[in-house]
């Protein structure tokens, strides 16, 4: 009988959608485990919304701390809590603040590693994981090996898990002050400097584009189509590094790596450092004018043609069915 | 008469190895031509401008100094090492790889006979890439005949002063020193009465007639330069009076090892360009490069490039070595790699189909930038001669061809 | 002030063999290159050495005798020193262990700083710049998009979605960089020559004081494959941009993503 423990940030008074995706994960591998999910808590709003957490899933919550800091400061009470807990497994978001708290359990109480996977089941007892490496070449499964302590940290990437509605309340406790050297890092400055862009992690549909779109001017079309399929923009590393968008909006190797249920590239190659960012999307659709491109290898429907007719016609089309 | 004994060279301890240091070389310069270099060759031959951001880029490497010695802080290389710089950039670009041909022309002279003053004065600056050099030799009258040079340099006191026009000479508009050839005493002629000196582009007198347009390599500036009574120095007179002739084929026996490098570097682009392009391009329902004909002429290019590569590399090594046969083995090898980048080249543009024809592909400008292989630093027919002296020489056959 | 960079020695990410008007890199997959995220973190590195805030930049790495080669690169990059761990036993070590092995070798170098690249490009794992902080207690700045020394304490830019913070914490720390540092510097032919002549020093676990015993991996392989096979993309070409609009909408209504 084992507990899964998954990592709950919350911003702004509200958990974030990466808790609430843990939340269902912990709790379907829980079951499997025979235990319940245990939602480590921490960030604005914590206390308060700690026994919300039961409605996404979670059995019990422990609040590890409610200050706007980084993440990475609650590293003291997250070893603690873990220590004390003995899950069989601690499910973290595989987002910079994610990374930064499993990184420090890792190496505060050395414990097996795992992820981003694709998918994680319970099989004898422990945890099994499959990730994909090698860009997309490999899908490997991993266990822990037998001499390991008995809780694995696993990276989750966003859209693995969708959050479940259900009810009830979980039982919430306040962890313990533990210090440590993460303490030391503090927030000196903080600048806002466009609109909130969505988090790319986080959207169900993404409409991303690449070289072929040729300027700035080129995404207001995009935007267009976004805005009617209900999604937001991505785009490919040709295309930031060209300053058409902000750097935020990146996707591949060095940017953001995403699974939504919809991903329209439109004017993008498919080379392999961008399609690791996008390769485990649901359906892909590819818009571009040459034949060739080496996204038609990987896409469900390849269009041949001009992004420039086609995508205003697309967006047009969308709207008509919506008002039809 | 005896029968002709063997044609074949004498054979030497001459070999060559290449190290992983050349592979490192090589790695270092294909990056840079391929992330920097090549992005900009389309736009260097439309525009024929000289690419003085990527002089810069070669110098702050260290890749124009590659011929001088380390005291003048160049770094040294075999000719081997020399030959992969030029080749690598060649591949992606042949109007900038003249950058590192020409640095090395231009100094050739000062390295031959060239006095240690003079060589500490002009080689550290030529090493970093501050200054560019260029070899003045050629005249309207002189292209292949170089004893038919007419410049003059009059002697006054302890100055010459030159006078004439020089035409083709490359980088002539953008070199701030050249080595110049011209007569000093015309009765002798020009074998004998022809002295070599270093000119300071900014010296009174100096000009650029005019730059040519040419079919190919147009990024590269080919000048006509005119000579009004310029004073130089006898400080900078190159060796003795009456020493040019010899001190400028000396040079171009040499030189025109750098030019069959560039010629083995286009043969690899375009080969290369050639291979990807086939094996993307679907006609009939499959690639080109799946139908035999497309893979023969592929073979053809890649293996007649490699023949050229390992003879350049041959003659490298015999330059080196100070091999007495130097020049049957630089002759040999630029006569070969001249002919297969021409051959490659107009075999890619093949391979291409008509896309090959249109600018908005690279190989229709390799194959015009090949051309120049085949008659700069001596016309293919010029290094006919020069090879058929030897044989017939070593053979002992007496020549009496015209 | 000394920075140690980690770097890791990873096989070349394939190229897709593509032709466009630029000729287009081909590296084979065999060929071992610095792990392109790590090359930010030597750029990094030397900027500041370049800014005189940095006297010594010493890179450390951990894999075969082989991985030497990832350091004779880095320093010809520019650069101090280099410091090869290998050890038979490290043989496929995991994140858990390449954390605690570095740790050790940090340990004994005692730089103010020590910069690692973001994630390696052949697992991905990502974890073990944290990792090596905790182990050595050290306060951790991660997924800066530039680094700064000031007095005592480094400063790290790091992005989010709508715009910056920038975290401070007091020397020494473990810090890592991303992309957005800027383009990495080419080695030079003189820095490639200066780095053949550099003594690397090299350590194995018994330098470390560390028993094989102690750096077992903690994860195990158990399955590899490769992913399923997807079929083929549906293809829509040869029409006008109306139809084509028109069947993209239907083949999305047919999946439930639109109306």
């Amino acid at each position: 009988m084992a507990d899964v423990a998954f990592l709950a940030e919350f911003a702004d008074g509200h958990p974030t959608r990466s808790a609430l995706e843990l939340a269902a994960g912990a709790a379907e591998l829980a079951a499997a485990a025979g235990g319940g999910a245990v939602g480590l808590a921490y960030g604005p709003g914590a206390a308060d919304g700690a026994a919300s957490l039961g409605a996404a899933g979670a059995a019990r919550v422990v609040v590890l701390d409610s200050a706007a800091a980084p993440a990475v400061t609650v590293a003291g009470p997250l070893v603690e809590a873990v220590r004390a807990a003995a899950p069989v497994a601690v499910l973290a978001p595989a987002t910079p603040n994610g990374r930064d708290l499993a990184a420090v359990l890792v190496g505060s109480l050395g414990l097996p590693a795992f992820g981003p996977v694709r998918a994680v089941h319970m099989e004898g007892g422990a945890v099994r994981c499959e990730m994909s490496t090698l860009q997309g070449a490999m899908i490997t499964a991993s266990q822990s090996a037998s001499s390991a302590p008995a809780t694995s940290v696993v990276l989750v990437s966003s859209g693995t898990y969708a959050p479940s509605e259900g009810s009830g309340t979980a039982v919430v406790s306040q962890a313990p002050a533990a210090d440590s050297p993460q303490t030391k890092v503090r927030i000196v400055e903080s600048a806002t400097e466009a609109a909130a862009i969505a988090a790319l992690e986080e959207a169900e549909i993404i409409v991303a584009g690449g070289r072929g779109v040729g300027s700035e001017a080129g995404f207001e079309a995009l935007n267009q189509l976004a805005a009617a399929l209900g999604g937001v923009v991505g785009a490919s590393r040709a295309a930031a590094d060209a300053g058409w968008v902000p750097y935020q909006l990146q996707i591949g190797q060095t940017g953001k790596v995403v699974k939504p249920a919809l991903y329209l590239a439109v004017g993008i190659s498919g080379a392999i450092q961008h399609r690791v960012g996008m390769q485990a999307a649901e359906h892909i659709v590819a818009i571009n004018r040459d034949p060739d491109a080496p996204i038609g290898e990987f896409a469900d429907l390849f269009v041949v043609g001009d992004l420039f007719e086609i995508v205003p016609r697309l967006t047009a089309e969308i709207e008509r069915r919506k008002g039809a | 008469m005896a029968p002709p004994t063997s044609t074949q060279s004498q054979s030497s301890e001459t070999g060559y190895r290449l190290s992983r240091e050349h592979d490192e070389l090589r790695a270092l310069v294909r990056q840079l031509a391929e992330e920097r270099i090549a992005p900009r060759a389309a736009e260097i031959d439309a525009k024929a401008e000289f690419p003085w951001d990527l002089k810069q880029l070669l110098a702050e490497h260290d890749l124009l100094g590659t011929g001088f010695e380390e005291r003048h802080g160049g770094t040294a290389l075999d000719g081997i090492g020399q030959a992969i710089v030029v080749e690598e950039v060649a591949r992606a670009d042949a109007t900038t790889s003249l950058i590192p041909v020409i640095q090395k022309l231009g100094a050739l002279p000062i390295m031959l006979a060239g006095s240690e003053e003079q060589k500490d004065r002009y080689f550290p600056r030529l090493a970093s890439g501050e200054w560019l050099p260029a070899f003045a030799l050629t005249e309207a009258g002189a292209g292949s005949d170089v004893a038919s040079v007419r410049m003059r340099a009059r002697r006054e006191g302890e100055d010459y002063l030159l006078s004439g026009t020089k035409r083709f000479i490359t980088h002539g508009s953008v070199a701030n020193v050249l080595t110049v050839f011209a007569l000093t005493d015309p009765d002798a002629g020009g074998r004998k009465g022809m002295s070599g000196f270093i000119v300071e582009t900014d010296t009174p007198g100096f000009s650029v007639a005019r730059l040519e347009h040419k079919m190919g390599i147009r990024g590269s500036p080919t000048a006509e330069l005119t000579f009004d009574e310029v004073r130089v120095p006898a400080a900078n007179r190159l060796g003795e009076d009456g020493d040019g002739f010899k001190i400028a084929m000396s040079t171009l026996d040499r030189s025109r090892l750098a030019i069959a490098s560039q010629a083995v570097g286009i043969a690899q682009g375009a080969t290369d360009a050639a291979l990807a392009y086939a094996a993307e391009r679907r006609q009939f329902g499959e690639r080109i490069v799946d139908f035999q004909a497309i893979q023969f002429m592929l073979a053809d290019m890649a293996s007649q490039t490699e023949a050229a590569r390992q003879l350049t590399y041959a003659a490298c090594a015999r330059v080196d070595d100070e091999d007495p046969n130097l020049a049957y083995w630089t002759s040999a090898a630029k006569l070969i790699a001249g002919d297969t980048a021409m051959r490659a080249t107009t075999d890619a543009v093949q391979v291409f189909g008509g896309y090959g024809y249109i600018t908005e592909y690279p190989v229709e400008r390799m194959m015009r930038d090949a051309k120049i292989t085949q008659l700069y630093e001596g016309t293919q027919q010029i290094q006919r001669l020069v090879i058929a002296r030897r044989l017939l020489a070593r053979a002992g056959v007496e020549s009496r061809g015209r | 002030m000394k920075i140690v960079v980690c770097v890791k020695q990873v096989p070349a990410t394939t190229a897709e063999k593509r032709y466009t008007s630029e000729l287009r890199l081909d590296r084979a997959a065999t060929e071992a290159v610095i792990n392109p995220l790590d090359e930010y973190a030597i750029e990094q590195a030397l900027r500041l050495k370049e800014g005189g805030v940095v006297d010594e930049v010493v890179y450390l790495s951990m894999g075969p005798d082989s991985a030497s080669e990832a350091l004779r690169r880095s320093l010809a990059m520019g650069g101090d020193g280099g410091v090869l761990v290998t050890d038979p036993a490290l043989a496929g070590a995991d994140q858990w262990v390449t954390a605690r092995v570095l740790a050790a070798a940090l340990d004994r170098l005692a730089p103010e700083v020590t910069l690692m690249g973001m994630a390696s490009d052949d697992a991905r794992g990502s974890l073990v710049p944290g990792a090596v902080a905790a182990i050595r207690g050290l306060p951790l700045l991660a997924y800066g998009a530039e680094l700064r020394l000031t007095d005592g304490a480094a400063q790290i830019r790091r992005l989010n979605p709508t715009g910056f913070d920038i975290l401070e914490a007091p020397l020494p720390v473990v810090a890592s960089v991303t992309d957005q540092v800027g383009e990495p510097r080419y080695a030079s032919l003189k820095g490639i020559m200066a780095a053949r002549r550099v003594e690397l020093t090299t350590w194995a676990l018994a330098d470390l004081g560390l028993d094989p015993a102690g750096v077992a991996s903690l994860t195990r392989l158990v399955g590899a494959d490769p992913p399923p096979a997807k079929p083929p993309a549906q293809v829509i070409s040869g029409v006008g941009p109306d139809e084509a609009a028109t069947r993209i909408a239907d083949w999305l209504a047919e999946r439930k993503l639109i109306a």
